[in-house]
């Protein structure tokens, strides 16, 4: 699973930068087509959702997407084979 | 299948502001109704006039969007000709407790098996920013310039007291508690009304020093108080500060209702 912003529903207003416990999401700097600065995603591999939802088979966390106004947050299925990076906290 | 499927892909992205909480509470509450497993075909969601109803709108279901502040009026007439629907009004402030008062409190009296989600952002959003009755004392509003001088409804205690067997409040930032609240008053015979405080950046916070989305979400989390901390405190004899929310399961009870599921 990873994390994915829908750039045409994001508004930008920056509330998932609030929310996160990984603090994941940080402010964006440059404006979409649009004319919208979607937030951008820091590591994202850290997200708890992205890592265990396939292992226990439920939605974990996902507060971000429960708080998203918009409804731009959600995760889609990796591609077979797509390489990892792999976060390690110390 | 998850709760993103009850929403009409097509019309979104939705017409809110850039910050706008009615989108949070229209996720919370669509994650509860997905947890029921109610059929499509037999929910129906009710509104009347406001940005809060607006969001039967995005929903893929049934859904009636009728007069200003009758959304409980036409939802009781819905719930009791087919008991068998699964009734959710979307309702504002300023439909509610300002034009819909009257409506309100006989439909909390009649207790008929309703769920009532109200987003109340404490002004009449839609309008221009106009003072509604939920405005606190000293919020500038386009209608009070100098600060609201009259003292706001407590739609909870309004409801508790007219009889509603489910009352429960919660504001935008509380997305977790919010989603099990509603589900608890969907699952609850009779009556059962919510109470969400979202945050309106464009006439409420610009008026009223939120520079930012996130300063109103701010303020919402930490003038928000647990029901069992306000007790504590009042069996303590302390005082509660004024500006504070109490927030959570305030009344579950058990009074006759009508309307519900043969």
């Amino acid at each position: 699973m990873k994390l994915a912003i829908d750039e045409n529903r994001c508004k930008g207003c920056n509330l998932c930068t609030k929310v996160c416990p990984y603090k994941i999401f940080k402010e964006g700097k440059k404006l979409n087509r649009k004319g919208i600065v979607v937030p951008e995603l820091d590591r994202p591999e850290r997200c708890a959702n992205c890592r265990l939802r396939n292992l226990y088979g439920r939605q974990l966390c996902g507060v971000c997407q429960l708080t998203c106004p918009d409804q731009a947050i959600h995760w889609i299925e990796e591609e077979p084979y797509e390489p990892h990076k792999v976060a390690i906290e110390y | 299948m998850s709760y993103e499927d009850w929403f009409r892909e097509d019309r979104l992205p939705h017409i809110y502001c850039a910050g706008c909480g009615n989108g949070t509470i229209i996720n919370c509450t669509l994650a509860a109704i997905d947890q029921m497993g109610w059929k499509k075909e037999e929910t129906v969601f009710v509104s009347g006039i406001g940005c809060s109803s607006r969001a039967p709108g995005y929903i893929l279901t049934d859904s009636l969007h009728t007069t200003h502040g009758r959304a409980l009026a036409f939802a009781t007439g819905v719930k009791l000709a087919n008991p068998d629907l699964n009734v959710v009004v979307f309702t504002g402030d300023g439909d509610l407790a300002a034009i819909g008062g009257n409506h309100f409190i006989h439909a909390c009296r009649r207790n008929i098996d309703l769920t009532v989600v109200c987003m109340n952002n404490q002004i009449y959003g839609m309008t221009g920013g106009q003072g509604s009755p939920t405005t606190p004392r000293g919020r500038l509003s386009s209608t009070t310039p100098y600060g609201a001088a009259e003292t706001p409804f407590d739609l909870c205690e309004l409801a508790t007291a007219a009889g509603a067997n489910y009352v429960a409040r919660w504001t935008s930032y509380h997305v977790r508690e919010l989603e099990k609240a509603v589900k608890v008053g969907l699952v609850t015979p009779g009556f059962s009304f919510i109470e969400a405080l979202v945050q309106c950046p464009t006439a409420f916070g610009r008026r009223n020093k939120f520079r930012q989305v996130i300063d109103h979400v701010e303020y919402l989390k930490v003038h928000s108080l647990l029901k069992a901390k306000r007790d504590r405190m009042l069996e303590n004899h302390e005082q509660i500060p004024e500006d504070m929310y109490v927030v959570g399961e305030l009344t579950r009870r058990d009074r006759p209702a009508m309307g519900v599921k043969r």
